[in-house]
């Protein structure tokens, strides 16, 4: 009987310690879970969720009916938008490429949708929020946070030597740019700000490669800049016209016919009766 | 024999000649009259002659004056500014948007104007000269036809021959002999010397000869890395896989570690005609064409192709990635690079050569061997290769 009753109680004893540790383990399980699971990693404060949510109706307002519903492209209309990043919406946008006027070779540049416009604060907001949506939608490379004027790099020296082995192939050595192949060009480079010369190099646009940070330091992107700003709108050109800033040809001509005509008239003041 | 056809009839062999003057003539003649017996031993005939100025110290006379001193004038203060902006002028580069941008921007064109207006005006004031004091003057040279009379000809060569034998060259043929090996060894050296560096033997090195393989190969072993150019002479940056992205291009050049540290072999590697390599990476899913014997010699989505276009060797580098076609500059051939790089416009014929690469233990890129075909433009020994 006391056995019996010993037994027992062993029982509900070893019972109780049972949920006793069971109800610990729990208890710590969840503890840690709230302690250690990791926060989401995109739009968890309010300002960036409402940020997203403004950049998805932009989106489904200009963007759905070529990039579709979820950024992933449409059949012979637009290519997917997973993984370009808030810098291409930024390129693409703020120059007006996009929204596209026609399906053609290529997008050209012309003014943005008033709504994109870079130099309004509302058109800022816009792209800040077209630009967080795509982000939040696949990730890509970042629009640098900085000025134009930071985006210039020291040492114009370098840059040239790097505009020219990576860039001038296509954009010439003062970035006027050149045909492609149907249809297609690399563009003038004299529109561009600072800020479209960066975003353009991270994210490839079009037929363009993709320069990555990797490959192309932020610092020699800088110096790429610094070069290209002091090449573009008639800047460093002794001769004091910069004839196209296409090369020597365009030069040559201008001379052998600007010099010629000098020397005509000059002979015939020569040889003229007094 | 035929001196009555080709003697002029009524002047031939009789020249025009003015009486006989002699040197006492000569000595009484004043300035003027000399000038005029030039004139008429040289059969010339003034028949106008009209100074600018007749009358010395009229006003137009000193208007004239002015005016051509004036470009003179102009001139030397030119060349003055020219010797100051050339001495003085800062004239060492500064970027734009940095002070001192526009003094330093304008160092050309200052010398450029002033050393150029000097000379103008130098010669625009020469000339005016010319036209505002020299006279009018018109002359007349009598021409005369046909050729010199007989006795002036046969005079002429008896007098040639004869200073010839007076030096007796014609019986010294060792003379002779030895000035002519001496002027023909100098005429060919000369000759070679301008020729010689023109010709050069290709074949130097047999299978090893320039033409044939690339500074890729490497003889003694030694691992051959793939570098890219920073823009930074003697700074060694190699490549690794997760440094392009996708879509992305970049040029590299050759590079082993026994060049480290050497600037000028360094940069050998990167300026030599056929070492630039276009390293492309292609979207993971891209479907590519493998040329037959080249199978593995991409890595993954990375695709090596020899930068110089097959045509005429310019860098075919104008890379589009979303076509994969790299065009050439120079003659608008297109290489489609999905396709082992395989011309698909313009006049090149043959596939850009692939570079083998790989990714060694280190994790960068190497080349695992030479291209296996010549690099660039087509030459006569190079046999055809489908």
């Amino acid at each position: 009987m006391t056995t019996t009753l010993r037994g027992a109680r062993t029982r509900l004893r070893r019972k109780l310690t049972g949920a006793l540790a069971l109800g610990f383990a729990l208890l710590a399980a969840g503890g840690l879970y709230t302690v250690f699971t990791p926060q989401p990693q995109v739009a968890t404060a309010q300002g960036d969720a409402a940020l997203v949510a403004q950049g998805q109706v932009l989106f489904d307002n200009h963007c759905i009916s070529c990039h579709g519903v979820n950024l992933q492209g449409v059949e012979d209309r637009g290519p997917s938008l997973v993984g370009v990043g808030d810098s291409a919406v930024f390129f693409q946008v703020s120059t007006g490429r996009m929204p596209l006027a026609r399906q053609e070779a290529q997008a050209v540049r012309k003014p943005p949708l008033p709504q994109f416009d870079p130099e309004t604060p509302e058109g800022q907001e816009n792209l800040d929020a077209l630009g967080a949506y795509v982000q939040a939608n696949g990730g890509g490379p970042h629009r640098p946070d900085a000025t134009d004027a930071a985006l210039r790099g020291d040492d114009p020296a370098r840059g040239g030597e790097l505009f020219r082995l990576n860039c001038s192939s296509c954009h010439n050595f003062t970035g006027t740019g050149i045909a492609l192949s149907s249809g297609k060009y690399a563009p003038s480079l004299a529109p561009a700000s600072a800020m479209d010369i960066y975003t353009a190099m991270q994210t490839g646009p079009q037929s363009m490669p993709r320069f990555s940070d990797r490959q192309l330091t932020p610092e020699e992107k800088r110096d790429i800049i610094a070069y290209v700003e002091s090449v573009q709108g008639g800047l460093n050109n002794p001769g004091g016209q910069h004839l196209g800033g296409i090369g020597p040809t365009a030069e040559g001509v201008v001379a052998f016919i600007v010099g010629l005509a000098a020397m005509i008239g000059l002979a015939l003041w020569i040889g003229a009766k007094s | 024999m035929t001196t009555s056809r080709q003697d002029p009839p009524s002047r031939a062999g009789e020249h025009p000649h003015p009486p006989q003057v002699t040197a006492a003539d000569v000595e009484e003649m004043t300035q003027e009259q000399l000038a005029r017996l030039a004139h008429q031993l040289d059969d010339v005939e003034v028949i106008h002659n009209q100074r600018k100025f007749p009358i010395p110290g009229t006003r137009a006379e000193k208007r004239a004056t002015r005016a051509v001193a004036t470009w003179f004038l102009l001139s030397a203060l030119s060349g003055l500014a020219f010797l100051a902006a050339f001495l003085f002028w800062p004239f060492e580069y500064v970027p734009p948007h940095e002070e001192g941008y526009t003094l330093y921007v304008l160092y050309t064109p200052v010398i450029g104007a002033t050393f150029g207006f000097a000379v103008l005006a130098l010669g625009i004031g020469a000339i005016a000269y010319v036209k505002k004091f020299f006279p009018d003057d018109v002359s007349v040279q009598q021409r005369h036809d046909g050729r010199s009379d007989e006795v002036a000809r046969r005079t002429l060569m008896a007098q040639l021959a004869e200073a010839g034998n007076d030096t007796t060259i014609a019986r010294r043929s060792l003379i002779k002999r030895s000035a002519g090996a001496a002027a023909g060894l100098f005429g060919l050296g000369l000759g070679i010397a301008a020729i010689a560096p023109f010709v050069r033997n290709p074949w130097e090195g047999g299978a090893d000869a320039a033409l044939w393989v690339t500074p890729w190969a490497s003889p003694d072993g030694e691992t051959v890395y793939l570098r890219r150019d920073t823009g930074k002479v003697g700074e060694v940056s190699l490549v690794r896989p997760e440094d392009l992205d996708a879509g992305g291009m970049e040029t590299v050049f050759p590079f082993r570690e026994s060049q480290r540290g050497h600037e000028e072999e360094l940069l050998r590697a990167q300026r030599a005609s056929d070492t630039p390599v276009m390293l492309i990476r292609l979207r993971p899913d891209q479907p590519v064409l493998v040329r037959p014997g080249q199978e593995g010699f991409n890595y993954g989505s990375y695709w090596a192709f020899s930068k110089v276009c097959t045509h005429l060797g310019c860098p075919a580098s104008l890379y589009e990635q979303q076509t994969h076609r790299a065009l050439c500059p120079c003659h608008q051939s297109q290489f489609l690079i999905t396709e082992y790089a395989r011309p698909v416009f313009g006049p090149a014929t043959r596939p850009l050569p692939q570079l083998p690469i790989t990714v060694n233990d280190e994790g960068y890129f190497v080349a695992v061997h030479d291209f296996i075909e010549p690099v660039g433009p087509a030459f006569w020994e190079r046999g055809a290769r489908a």
